[in-house]
């Protein structure tokens, strides 16, 4: 399978909630730092009670999210894994994902993702904008 | 060939009009302009139109009957003293009036206004069948109130039912049912009076007022919310009095200028009225004189006023603008009545006539209506219907005394004697309209100004005794931050003496928050009366980092042995006080050339602690760098911390040997912040180097784009001149940055010459740009066929339609003022109601003609888009295939690879020499998209 180009790459990442108040362009910027992985069925993405330093969009196949042995739910093409943390640098991941057969991933780095905003000032006053609205929301609930 | 002559005239008018080459493309903009109504507006707009084609109907029956029956009566000398009683009983009724439609809705205003002169007419044609003079009188004084009453009640009705926007194209249409009811009621009456007799079309007149409260209903119909709502004042408003309206209007200047305008306008009317009817009786008796007022306001005054509202009306007030339009009827009645100075008659009396009276229901009708909308709502309710009937009636009395006057037994005025003195009346009134047009702009401007918060309003002033008993206790017993602010502001006070208060102070073990303050306060006065304590604070060396910053550079201020002590710090392994030192050091050069010595620099260069290098850096800022190469070292510094303070150094010394590193250093994210304030610090003598790195292809995107951030800060003709030179840049975030740097030049220093031609040609090409780019998005804007990356493109489309909007209003705000046209980009990319209505009326009355032309079609009516775009450029519909043509060989990279992914979705075989261009010329990213969609498109 060929290798993603920076279009399909956006489309991948227009589903990103963090992600979701910037324009095409800009997704195009953050889909330069986003690397594809693949990964087999069966291996761990992201480990419950570990620090992750990166943000995973599903782009095919599906990964297990689990906490304590316990199946929770599902994640497919366009879902996110460990979508805060880019912003939880010591804090460790509340969840396990584990891949349920062959994996495409897009992952989007935490160091990569910070050098972006400091260098696209709109992209961090829109993902500023997106976190307070979610930050909004919990306190309205 | 063109058999009837109203056709060929009118379409002459066209040619006139509308000198472009497609006739179909005339049609469209003619019919555009006159019936350009759009969805949800036709029911309120036609019942409108009705209502007041109705109302017009029943007063040109009631008009020529009235006056021919008057005149037939009583000589001419009676007639001035009848405007006089007109005016006396308007008044009365004008105050009653504007009592019930203060107290009620204006929905009950309308109806038991009709009702009661649906009454009052059957009442009187019952007395004048009894055959009493004295009800020729009342009819004429009963019929002059008639139209007034019901014609305003109309305006404001429609006031109500359209916002500003809308009333620009629909009231020329509102205004042509007037010209339409008038003709009518003038033919009618002029054909039946014979047959029916003169007193029975009073019953007629009744009718056509049933007819129009009908067209009110309906108009009303999905709004009557707002009318039943909207009354001429609040609820605590109602009982407002005479005294407050004329309040209303002292207080306005727009309101008096109004009045003003309408005074001259009445006052002239009645003379030429006057004028009129003198020539008409000397010329026909009894039913001749009926037949000849049937004929002359049926066929020659309304046929007149039709052509001008049909083919005049919307041009003119779209060409001249409010003030332009105003002006027009006192120039030509000006000029008309010099005829009837050289040839007094009938002739002449009846051109001026005609010209006035055609001219004041149209042009000048539709003008004044403008003129009240930026008036807030509720002021315009309430003060309009006065106007109209007060000011109305006071001036026709008022003319009615002087015509009596100048034509009495003392000056014994002829008509040519009249004619004299209404050309003198014109030039005041012309100066009136200039006049009008200025307070309407900037009632405008006002309105817009004030959906912005003033900042500068929210400052604290501090003068009374209590206010400063107040800080003064908050500056001991408040919170850290509050207790320093207070301080702040006692330090401002006027008059004030603080030392006692600082001494106290520093007495006590204050938060460092406090003693900060303290010490920039007694810095400033150069006042050592707490030296001791900071002493005491610098020699523990900040335990616990709980040294305030201005501790030392106060100390270094005023200590007596200063040298010593700058000397000791400098050497003092907290860096914090050799900051300090440093920093006290700055403003006494031959101080820091003897302290800061070449081995002290050598020491700190070599120093690990990244800290010390820094220092060393800032240094060098302080002593400048002559004998030491130190600094290129420190420039590029891998620790952020030292590059920084080499960046901030570099921008104190200004040494030209610096500037590559410094524009190097505009591409790392940590660095910018210091970098862009220490190029600026060079002033305008590095404008143009910078001008050749924002040119330069070969220099990274990622310092590029930086360099317009320098040039704002470098207030300098130069610098205008080196960003005007690179607006044309194909990088969409540089273009950007450019604008945005030029705007701030151009709020903060408006003297320099940002080329207004060259702006000019850069909105039109912006303006073309937005019309291609709305071309490209139509065959994707419903979606069909589209999956994912068609849907990306036409996101793309209508960001890039969003952007280019903001470039436009950003090159508007470098040749109109800039804090107006930005609060006008608000409101329009808002999109909301009166506020974006009030915006598109700034720009209507602010820009020039010609961008007036391109840029209000663009922004006002997004329906018809399209149409603008063939009209004004030539922009023709695209199919699916060719937008992304057209976009692929665009040269906007994201643009070009959406546009290529879409072209492969759609499977557009076609586009595959385009893309394989494409995959030669671009960057990689664009060529990885180019050869994806190559190899879908051969799958």
């Amino acid at each position: 399978m060929a290798e993603l180009n920076i279009v399909e790459k956006v489309i991948a990442l227009e589903g990103v909630e963090l992600l979701g108040n910037l324009t095409p362009e800009q997704l195009a910027r953050i889909a330069t730092i986003a690397h594809e992985i693949r990964f087999p069925p069966g291996k761990i993405v992201l480990e419950a009670g570990k620090p992750a330093d990166a943000l995973y969009v599903v782009v095919d196949g599906a990964a297990e999210l689990s906490r304590e042995g316990e199946s929770l739910a599902t994640a497919g093409q366009n879902d996110v894994l460990g979508a805060w943390a880019l912003f939880e640098e010591d804090d460790p991941m509340p969840l396990t994902a584990k891949t349920l057969e062959d994996c495409r991933l897009l992952r989007i780095g935490r160091d990569d993702f910070y050098d972006l905003l400091a260098d696209n000032t709109e992209i961090t006053a829109s993902v500023f904008s997106t976190l307070v609205k979610r930050f909004r929301k919990l306190v309205e609930q | 060939m063109l058999a009837e002559p109203g056709v060929a005239f009118r379409l002459l008018a066209f040619q006139l009009l509308f000198p472009e080459p497609d006739h179909m493309m005339r049609l469209g903009r003619l019919k555009r302009q006159m019936f350009d109504i759009r969805p949800g507006e036709h029911l309120r707009t036609w019942a409108m139109f009705a209502y007041l084609l109705f109302v017009l109907f029943a007063y040109y029956i009631l008009k020529p009957v009235s006056r021919a029956m008057f005149l037939n009566k009583f000589d001419i000398d009676k007639l001035p003293w009848l405007y006089v009683l007109i005016a006396v009983f308007g008044g009365v009724l004008a105050y009653f009036y504007s009592k019930l439609a203060a107290k009620t809705s204006l929905r009950s205003a309308v109806f038991w206004t009709m009702a009661i002169s649906v009454a009052s007419l059957l009442v009187m044609w019952w007395l004048i069948r009894m055959r009493l003079p004295w009800m020729i009188y009342v009819l004429n004084i009963w019929v002059g109130l008639f139209s007034i009453v019901l014609v305003s009640q109309g305006w404001l009705v429609a006031s109500n039912l359209f916002n500003a926007r809308e009333a620009k194209r629909l009231y020329a249409l509102l205004g042509m049912g007037m010209v339409l009811g008038a003709a009518f009621g003038g033919e009618f009456t002029s054909r039946t009076a014979v047959l029916v007799g003169t007193e029975n079309l009073l019953l007629a007149s009744a009718f056509m007022v049933v007819i129009a409260y009908g067209a009110f209903r309906l108009a009303i119909f999905h709004s009557a919310g707002a009318v039943a709502h909207a009354r001429a004042a609040e609820a605590g408003e109602t009982d407002f009095s005479f005294r407050d309206m004329t309040r209303d209007i002292w207080r306005t200047r727009h309101l008096q200028v109004i009045v003003g305008m309408m005074f001259v306008t009445y006052l002239v009317d009645v003379m030429i009225e006057y004028q009129f009817q003198v020539t008409a009786k000397s010329s026909f008796h009894g039913d001749q004189l009926t037949a000849f007022f049937g004929q002359f306001y049926g066929l020659y005054l309304n046929g007149t006023e039709f052509v001008f509202q049909l083919l005049l009306t919307s041009a003119v007030v779209n060409w001249f603008g409010v003030g332009g339009t105003l002006q027009i009827l006192p120039v030509a009645i000006g000029l008309t009545s010099v005829a009837t100075i050289a040839a007094p008659g009938v002739t002449s009396a009846g051109a001026v006539r005609l010209t006035e009276a055609s001219t004041r229901y149209t042009l000048n009708r539709t003008g004044m209506e403008l003129l009240y909308m930026p008036l807030p709502k509720e002021l315009r309710n309430r003060i309009k219907a006065f106007i109209d009937i007060c000011v109305d009636r006071a001036s026709r009395g008022i003319g009615g005394v002087l015509l009596a006057v100048l034509t009495g037994s003392w000056l014994k005025l002829d008509i040519k004697g009249i004619a004299m003195i209404v050309a003198a009346l014109c030039v005041p009134w012309i100066l009136l309209a200039n006049r009008a047009r200025k307070e309407y702009v900037a009632t405008v401007r006002k309105r817009l100004e004030a959906r912005r918060l003033d900042f500068e309003s929210a400052r604290v002033t501090v003068h009374d005794a209590a206010t400063v008993r107040l800080l003064e206790t908050a500056a001991v017993e408040a919170k850290p931050r509050q207790a320093a602010y207070a301080l702040g502001l006692l330090a401002d006070a006027p008059h004030y003496e603080i030392r006692p208060l600082l001494q106290k102070l520093a007495l006590a073990p204050e938060p460092r928050e406090v003693r900060e303050k303290m010490y920039e306060i007694a810095a400033d006065l150069r006042w050592d009366g707490v030296l001791e304590r900071a002493i005491r604070e610098i020699r523990a060396g900040g335990e616990a980092g709980d040294l305030p910053r201005a501790a030392v550079p106060y100390a270094l201020s005023v200590a007596p042995d200063r040298a010593r002590l700058a000397a000791e710090l400098l050497d003092d392994a907290n860096p914090q006080l050799v900051e300090g030192a440093l920093e006290a050091l700055r403003g006494d050069a031959e101080l820091a050339e003897e302290l800061i010595t070449r081995d002290w620099l050598n020491r700190m260069v070599r120093a690990e602690d990244p800290r010390r290098r820094a220092l060393a850096a800032a240094a060098i800022g302080v002593r400048g760098d002559r004998g030491t190469e130190a600094l290129h070292g420190l420039l590029v510094d891998p620790d952020p911390l030292v590059a920084g303070a080499a960046c901030r150094a570099a921008g104190a010394v200004k040494n030209r040997a610096y500037l590559f590193a410094l524009v190097s250093a505009l591409g790392n994210p940590r660095l910018r912040g210091d970098a862009v304030p220490a190029l600026a610090a060079y002033g305008d003598g590095i404008c143009g180097a910078l001008a050749d790195v924002l040119l330069a292809e070969s220099v990274p995107r990622g310092v590029r784009r930086q360099i317009p951030r320098v040039l704002k800060n470098i207030p300098h003709q130069r610098s205008v001149n080196a960003l005007l030179a690179a607006m044309g840049n194909q990088d969409l975030l540089i273009r950007a940055a450019v604008l945005k740097a030029l705007n701030r030049l151009r709020e903060a220093n408006p003297q320099l010459d940002f080329e207004n031609q060259f702006i000019t040609g850069q909105i039109l090409a912006e303006a073309r740009h937005y019309f291609e780019l709305h071309a490209a998005l139509a065959p994707f804007r419903n979606g069909d066929g589209c999956v994912r990356a068609c849907r990306l493109l036409a996101r793309t489309i209508e960001e890039r339609l969003r952007h280019t909007l903001e470039r436009l209003f950003r090159l508007l705000g470098l040749r109109y003022p800039p804090r107006e046209i930005y609060s006008a980009y608000l409101a329009v990319s808002r999109g909301r109601g009166e506020e974006a209505s009030a915006a598109m009326e700034f720009l209507d009355n602010t820009l020039d003609r010609g961008l007036k032309r391109i840029l209000i079609p663009l922004l006002d009516a997004p329906e018809h888009l399209g149409e603008h775009g063939r009209e004004l450029f030539g922009v023709e519909d695209r199919t699916a295939e060719e937008a992304i043509r057209e976009l692929i060989r665009s040269r906007d990279p994201w643009l070009v690879a959406c546009a290529m992914a879409a072209a492969a979705e759609l499977k557009l075989r076609s586009l595959a020499p385009e893309i394989a261009q494409a995959a030669h010329e671009s960057e990689e990213e664009v060529s990885e998209v180019a050869r994806a969609a190559e190899a879908k498109l051969a799958a």
